[in-house]
């Protein structure tokens, strides 16, 4: 049996996918208009595109998960059906969606065999068989972990390899891993790029779909650029830039560079002395002035957002003093941090930022309820034209205030987002991960939306762990690691070197 | 012509197609509907003339909703507590609890509470009512800091009160039977035209407070956002503890109402099984009515709806001359029909 699984792997032989003119629609929305793609064992292939490009839709065609409208899926050159995932998978097509599909309470190899247990003859589990050929491909991608761990104990990069472990398990010999990335440090990101690598050796063909341009150059041999449901290019990576690769997303160019912005000293807005909780963040002191970008970066785990959720009257009771116009205060709950004039715009949009039973109106108005209402009753003349003129500042694009917020796009979802905080005029502006699931046009009208609230006198911190965005918007940041500030750039100083040396721990970061 | 005739008919299907997937309202309207034509065709038209014929009809659908008034009433309070992501399964104690109250308040025997503070008549039965609402309140509140102080999951924490709140009364009131004053029946057995609609009346007046409520005021707002998402409404800036125990607090009042109702119908409590059964009643016409029990979707008129259907439906099987045992079975298929059709919807 071990033998199967080690020959498997090892002997593969090159299998190539074709998806020809590939036609799809929903309702009256073309999403994928005449696309041909391809991919084979031994290459990872980029697939980039803007939100709504119709990267998903393709590869859920691929994945069994859609049909297409028109259009044929080759494989090896013989023409093949996907009705259900299922169909994909047996032809040997492995699809790792972006929400990993692993059960926490169980173990690794309960998880790699679900649904297709061992069992002796008896009837009984065959608990030793399936830790052995999990242990056998772990063996092969040169994995160090215990099959029997529970998956709640790995970090996220790991429960990516046991999915991508899984994959392998039933015979994948394409696999789609839809932004693997986004959730994992920089050291889990080299992990996962290390096993794509030896992937690649075994003459496994993987789809990489990515917004992170870097990532992209880093570890991809071809790229596919998918935009408005058409291929926008397509070449080898070692021909391109970053540059050309976002040209081709968005279509036109985008500004890279930060901008030097004219700077008056204000006065200050807020101010943190000493601010511990004894767990997530220690000794946390600084001070933002009325006008200014500040920037906070690290990486994930650095407890930036734990430190402004607690700031903000969401998070764990902390030690230490908050001053807001130079005025001591104690924020207890966000409803006092609300009518102290503080915002945050949280990160993970679906979980913690939109309302998703809920209208865009009624999205971009829950925090102003409490101040357009008599005798408890929602002033609606007020709650819409508050809408309305948010609507035009930020330049949200919807086709009616009363359909679900879920009806937007990612870009303008968060723009709702924060369009219910800018009702309110805060004086200091927190925005966790303001970007997180944007396209690359909106992120730069988000940009634009920041300066200009700046320009306007709001005190803006950015948490963000992008050190180029951290770059672009930012007037000075403060680089975290492991709960503590580590360092402040000014915006001279500020380069993504500089601030990794820094969220790394003042160690020098190992390049590739 | 037979061509037009064929758009024509995919048009009006595509349409109802849509709203029935969009608007929970309208596939509960059209399964109450339905339900009323089977009801009418079970009633019969064997009557010697058309008066007659609507005379019995429409004193069948009086009877039908007084005796759901009570149930009507806590179904609206249920809609809130399931819409704001929670459950209440101590309706049906909570309601004898404060309606032990009341009856030892207004009692006119020896051990009257309020008779010994020389009150009686109507300024005693305000003293009685205005003390079972806060009552109410109370215990709802009460339930309520359980749910978010306490952060128990509101299963646990009314079940437990649930069995706290029976077994209190039940203990409290052994060997003491309060004797309701007559005049105090008057607030449910008032006559107009020689009908006893005064229940029927709350019902509609309490249904148009709480769907005003619900519709435009923050709170009501308030509530659907934190049983769609808690974290985002918090991190909004909104108390959600603050907008649950209101929740909670509301529901009690209802039924704190529908407690005076009950003692004012009939005169008497039985506390062992007055309100049994209440909760998942209440909880049945809620889900019937298109309201999602996990939160965040739902309306007050879908409940008043849902009511209506699982009345009409034990009307209709009565007319039918279907054994009681078996009653209970088709309630459990129209709610497990409903969750059905509900399905559908968040499948498309």
């Amino acid at each position: 049996m071990g033998l199967t699984i080690a020959s498997l792997i090892k002997k593969k032989a090159k299998m190539r996918v074709d998806l020809l003119n590939i036609y799809k629609s929903f309702g009256a929305n073309d999403v994928l208009k005449d696309v041909n793609f391809n991919v084979q064992g031994g290459e990872i292939c980029a697939l980039i595109g803007e939100n709504g490009a119709g990267k998903s839709t393709l590869m859920n065609i691929l994945g069994g998960v859609h049909q297409p409208d028109q259009g044929q899926i080759v494989i090896d050159g013989k023409v093949v059906q996907f009705l259900t995932p299922a169909d994909s998978l047996n032809a040997g097509i492995g699809f790792i969606h972006q929400e990993l599909n692993l059960i926490n309470d169980l173990n690794i190899y309960e998880n790699m065999f679900i649904g297709r247990e061992l069992t002796k003859s008896n009837g009984m589990l065959d608990r030793d068989t399936m830790i052995a050929q999990t242990a056998e491909i772990f063996d092969r991608l040169g994995l160090d972990i215990d099959p029997r761990t529970m998956v709640k104990d790995l970090d996220s990069s790991y429960k990516q390899v046991v999915e991508i472990s899984r994959a392998l398990l039933m015979k994948a010999s394409i696999i789609i891993m839809d932004e693997p990335t986004s959730s994992l440090t920089v050291t889990e990101i080299q992990r996962v790029f290390n096993m794509m690598r030896t992937l690649r050796e075994q003459n496994v063909g993987i789809v990489f779909i990515s917004h992170k341009l870097n990532e992209v150059m880093q570890i991809c041999d071809r790229y596919v650029v998918l935009r408005d449901g058409e291929i926008a290019g397509e070449g080898n990576i070692d021909e391109v830039h970053t540059g050309d690769l976002a040209r081709m997303m968005v279509g036109h160019e985008i500004r890279v560079i930060s901008l030097q912005r004219e700077k008056e000293d204000r006065e200050e807005a807020l101010r943190v002395e000493a601010l511990n909780d004894g767990h997530n963040f220690h000794n946390i002191s600084f001070s933002v002035r009325k006008g200014e970008v500040l920037g906070i970066t690290g990486l994930l785990g650095d407890g930036r957002s734990e430190l402004f959720q607690s700031i903000f009257g969401a998070g764990t009771s902390y030690r230490g003093q908050v001053y807001l116009h130079g005025e001591p205060i104690r924020i207890i709950n966000t409803t006092d941090a609300v009518e102290k004039g503080l915002a945050y715009l949280p990160r993970n949009r679906k979980e913690n930022g939109i309302i998703k039973d809920m209208s865009v109106l009624e999205n971009a108005s829950v925090v102003i309820w409490p101040y357009i209402s008599k005798f408890g009753f929602i002033n609606t003349v007020a709650q819409t034209s508050f809408f309305d003129s948010q609507v035009k500042k930020l330049q949200i694009k919807l086709a009616h205030r009363n359909n679900l917020i879920t009806s937007l796009s990612g870009g303008n979802q968060q723009k709702v987002v924060l369009a219910k905080w800018l009702s309110k005029e805060p004086s200091v502006l927190i925005l966790d991960n303001p970007t997180q699931g944007v396209d690359v046009g909106a992120k730069e009208e988000i940009y634009d939306i920041i300066l200009n609230l700046a320009d306007e006198g709001v005190a803006v911190i950015v948490l963000s762990s992008e050190a180029q965005e951290i770059i672009r918007v930012c007037d000075r940041t403060l680089v975290m690691f492991h709960g503590h500030i580590q360092g402040e750039l000014s915006s001279s100083e500020m380069n993504e070197h500089e601030i990794m040396r820094l969220a790394t721990g003042l160690e020098e970061i190992q390049v590739r | 012509m037979a061509n037009s005739a064929k758009t024509r008919f995919a048009t009006a299907h595509n349409w109802f197609r849509s709203t029935w997937t969009e608007n929970p309202l309208f596939s509960t309207g059209i399964a109450l509907i339905v339900m009323i034509i089977l009801q009418t065709l079970a009633l019969g038209f064997d009557y010697p003339s058309f008066g007659v014929w609507f005379g019995t009809w429409t004193q069948n659908w009086i009877n039908i909703l007084r005796n759901n008034a009570a149930i009507g009433i806590v179904a609206l309070g249920m809609t809130l507590v399931i819409i704001s992501g929670g459950i209440d399964l101590s309706v049906g104690s909570m309601l004898v609890a404060v309606g032990a109250m009341l009856m030892m308040l207004i009692d006119t025997g020896p051990k009257g509470i309020l008779l010994g503070l020389g009150l009686s008549g109507v300024p005693a039965y305000a003293v009685a009512i205005l003390a079972s609402l806060i009552m109410g309140a109370a215990l709802g509140g009460l339930t309520g800091l359980l749910i978010t102080a306490g952060k128990l999951p509101p299963f646990i924490a009314t079940l437990g009160t649930m069995k706290i709140f029976r077994s209190v009364t039940q203990q409290f009131m052994t060997g003491y039977n309060p004797i309701v004053p007559k005049p105090f029946l008057q607030i449910a057995s008032f006559s107009i035209g020689k009908q006893l609609l005064m229940p029927i009346i709350y019902w509609i007046i309490l249904a148009l407070i709480i769907h005003v409520i619900f519709v435009r005021t923050k709170f009501g707002r308030q509530v659907i956002a934190v049983g769609s998402n808690e974290k985002a409404t918090k991190l909004s800036g909104v108390n959600v503890s603050s907008v649950k125990n209101r929740v909670y607090a509301i529901i009690g009042i209802l039924v704190s109402l529908a407690a005076v109702l009950q003692v004012s119908r009939i005169g008497a409590m039985d506390y062992a099984n007055a309100g049994s059964g209440y909760e998942m009643d209440a909880i049945s016409a809620v889900i019937v009515g298109g309201t999602r029990m996990s939160g965040g979707k739902g309306s007050i008129i879908g409940t008043v709806l849902g009511t209506l259907i699982i009345a009409v439906m034990n009307n209709l099987l009565n007319l039918l001359g279907v054994p009681p045992f078996l009653r209970e079975a088709f309630k459990g298929v129209i709610v497990i029909g409903a969750v059905l059709l509900q399905k559908k919807e968040s499948l498309s």
